[in-house]
């Protein structure tokens, strides 16, 4: 007989969620996690989601978790439920997001039989999570819970998983709270607690004597929280060194500051790459020297006295060596730096980097951005210049797919906070953007959340508008529709002759009318004169809408490194005024 | 004597490739292994040689010994991400400890036809002192020990007798800081 302060393992669960202060679960059902199910529908203090598609849910969480500095929940069950959420577990390792997947397993007795619906979880997702579970004893499932919200998001942050077979769901034991788990530190991997005195030393010394420094800034520095960003703004301001951020890193220092030299790496800025190769000290926060953003290691950097502050001790000297490393927290670490410059009085005033600035301003004049938008055909580049405008003095949070259209929006909408940029980095996943913008919505219910999606991208997880129609959700999916995977196009064009292979997308649906029947709104933009209109329209509406606007669908993302080549051999665009006799080349080599 | 996989071996790997043993200290869990095993594929390492057994039951620990090859940079890449795994209590190369002490065992069971093949086996075993495990009729077992090196000798050794058929098993290198 089980005594009275026993519960069952799926109540356990929800217990646990509920000390973890979990919300908002995004999932759908089936015969694995039914007695989960019928836990959810006894109580009110968890919200269910519930997606079309187990990809959805994962995506919802990660853009949940991305926009609110949460973990991002979600529940699926065996077989197909779980392995429909082995990208999106990818998706979340590659780029740093804390998520905690919960999947209902086969009966224990079951287990290893090719049971209906049986699949090896634990096997599939080990190399796609952070750490996952097999629960097999009731007793150890709040205990492995409360560890598993605190391992996603401690140290580098990542998704965990944990796999549930169904009789555990039913079997009852005691409930151990949060506070009454001691967690044994080597699993949690928190990294040092310790700023490291002697790295901030160094640095202060190296930033006095260099030249042509820059700071480069990723992800982690995201993850690292808010005060992060302001720490990096006040030693920006203090110092006068230039910045660049990586795809991930926009947002955690205003995009429109004199200091911000935008987006690095291959589809980046022509002064943040130039200043990359050029400089002499190079301050990298938070970020892991991906080879988007090197390109050629060879030729990345060369002459630069390199500086790195990252939790995970493995992004250290693993694509590039660096001269001084440290595992601290970026907190922490950039508020002892600040902190060190106060107390010590170093004053950078005279040491304004007046030659490097001057360099960097030539670089500047390229306008490597530029483009003309004539009066009939929109210009994608345009579109997104746009929506920034009209947007701007609005709470935005912005997603995206993958393509040449999540370049675009890297490229010409600003971040002036972090968490306001959700987009799918190191995995690169078609249909990322749409179900993300749903769990943002979710955890920012009164701000405006926007899709900037390409047509293409968008087909991939469709299915999730029914879901942000169902719980009211006023996303906006912001197509720029060029009826091409257009990245592709693009890749075709440049590499391989121009043979558009299996780049178009044909039998494309009427947006327009896809959006009212799923009772969403539709709209549309097919030129010049109505792109305003459309995007203004889009904003009032209460509702989900997706806006169709149609674009010059032959138009190219540049400035662009192909992959492999150096930081100074970038491709720009054949708008580019100092080279008038390379624009029917419509690109150059510089 | 090389485990092979199904993933091409990166050429990097050997470019200044040394060989090093890695002794990972672990919490006893299902999957373990398969999580150690599978760092190493995936990200397309090397594993010449592994030991796994629990070394301290009331802690529930295992020591996990690695025998693989790579240039330095990539044996540090490998200790970190080895660290990264959250059962993973500590990874260490042999190699940068001060003094450290490695053995291996090998069983080695060998058919011989005549008294000249017996006699040379004879003598080896007694210069490497070997301990015979059985010995009937044409058939002798014995088991050394030592640096995988010097068993890789005395197999040399065996080698140069001809005629005789040797069946091996061989516990790969286990090693422990001094
Ligand atoms: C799931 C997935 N499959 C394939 C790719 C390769 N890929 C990268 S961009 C792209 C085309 C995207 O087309 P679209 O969404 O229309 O965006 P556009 O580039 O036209 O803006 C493809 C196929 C990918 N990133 N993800
Ligand atoms: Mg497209």
């Amino acid at each position: 007989m089980s005594n009275d302060n026993e519960l069952t393992g799926a109540d356990i669960l929800l217990k646990a969620l509920k000390d973890q202060e979990v919300d908002t679960i995004f999932g759908y059902p089936g015969g694995a996690v039914l007695p989960i199910y019928d836990a959810i529908f006894g109580q009110n203090f968890l919200k269910h989601v519930l997606v079309r598609q187990e990809a959805g849910a994962v995506h919802a969480a990660e853009g949940y978790a991305r926009s609110s500095g949460k973990v991002g929940v979600l529940l699926v069950t065996s077989g197909p439920g779980v392995t429909n959420v082995v990208t999106g577990l990818t998706d979340a390792l590659m780029d740093s997001i804390p998520i905690v997947c919960i999947s209902g397993q086969v009966p224990s007795h079951l287990i290893g039989t090719d049971a209906f619906q049986e699949c090896d979880t634990t096997g599939i997702t080990r190399p796609c999570t952070k750490h996952n579970y097999l629960v097999k004893d009731v007793s150890k499932l709040s205990e492995t819970i409360h560890e598993a919200f605190k391992i996603a998001s401690s140290g580098r942050p990542g998704p965990v998983l944990i796999d549930i077979p169904k009789d555990v769901q039913f079997a009852k034991s005691k409930y151990i709270s949060k506070k009454d788990i001691s967690f044994r530190e080597h699993r949690i991997k928190a990294g040092s607690k310790n700023v490291d005195k002697n790295f901030v030393i160094e640095l202060v010394n190296h930033i006095k004597k260099s030249e042509r420094p820059i700071f480069y800034v990723g992800g982690g520095c995201l993850n690292s929280g808010h005060q992060a960003s302001q720490e990096l703004i006040k030693l920006v301001n203090k110092t006068n060194i230039p910045i660049t951020t990586t795809l991930h890193g926009l947002g955690c220092f205003p995009g429109e500051d004199k200091s911000s030299l935008g987006m690095l790496g291959m589809h980046g800025n022509y002064e943040a790459n130039l200043a990359m190769n050029k400089c002499d000290l190079m301050i990298n926060v938070g970020a892991r020297f991906d080879d988007r953003v090197t390109g050629r290691l060879d030729a990345f950097s060369p002459d630069s006295i390199k500086f790195h502050i990252d939790i995970d001790q493995s992004s250290i000297n693993k694509n590039v060596k660096v001269n001084f490393h440290t595992n601290t927290d970026i907190t922490l670490t950039l508020k002892e730096i600040n902190s060190f410059i106060d107390s010590n009085n170093i004053d950078f005033g005279d040491k304004d980097y007046d030659n490097w600035w001057g360099q960097i301003n030539e670089w500047r004049k390229k306008e490597c951005l530029h483009y003309e938008q004539g009066d009939e055909v929109i210009k994608p580049q345009h579109a997104i210049s746009r929506l920034y405008e009209l947007t701007k003095q609005k709470d935005t949070f912005v997603t995206t797919e993958v393509g040449q259209h999540q370049m675009w929006a890297a490229q010409y909408y600003k971040f002036s906070k972090p968490n306001r940029w959700i987009t799918s980095g190191g995995l690169g996943t078609m249909g990322f953007g749409m179900p993300a913008a749903v769990g943002a919505q979710m955890a920012n219910p009164d701000s405006l959340v926007i899709d900037i999606a390409g047509e293409a991208s968008f087909l991939m997880n469709i299915q999730e508008i029914a879901t942000a129609v169902q719980y009211k959700l006023p996303i906006k999916i912001f197509i720029l529709n060029n009826e091409y995977m257009g990245m592709v196009r693009q890749w075709q064009e440049l590499l391989h002759g121009s043979r558009y292979s299996e780049s178009y997308v044909d039998a494309l649906p009427d947006f327009k009318k896809l959006a009212e029947s799923f009772n969403a709104v539709g709209v549309r933009a097919k030129n010049i004169s109505e792109l305003d209109d459309t995007i203004n329209e889009m904003i009032s509406i209460d509702r989900p809408v997706i806006a169709d606007i149609w674009v010059d669908k032959k138009e190219n993302c540049f400035p662009m490194i192909p992959s492999g080549a150096a930081h100074h051999e970038m491709l720009l665009s054949k708008y580019d005024k100092e080279n008038p006799e390379n624009q029917e080349k419509g690109k150059v080599l510089v | 004597m090389s485990s092979t996989s199904v993933y091409p071996t990166p050429i990097n790997a050997f470019k200044q490739s040394k060989r090093s043993v890695l002794s990972v200290i672990v919490d006893n869990e299902p999957g373990i292994l398969a999580r150690i095993v599978g760092l190493f594929s995936g990200r397309g390492y090397n594993i010449e040689a592994l030991n796994v057994t629990v070394v301290d039951v009331q802690k529930n620990l295992s020591r996990i010994t690695i025998e693989t090859l790579g240039e330095e940079k990539v044996i540090s890449q490998i200790i970190a991400q080895l660290e990264k795994l959250v059962p993973v209590h500590s990874a260490t190369n042999l190699a940068n400890l001060s003094e450290s002490y490695e053995a291996e065992i090998c069983l080695v069971k060998i058919e011989f036809d005549n008294e000249e093949q017996d006699q040379k086996i004879l003598n080896f075993a007694d210069i490497y002192r070997s301990r015979t495990v059985q010995k009937r009729q044409n058939i002798v077992v014995y088991e050394i020990s030592g640096t995988s090196e010097r068993i890789n000798k005395f197999l040399d050794d065996l080698d140069t007798i001809g005629g005789i058929k040797v069946e091996l098993v061989r516990s790969g290198p286990i090693g422990l800081g001094i």
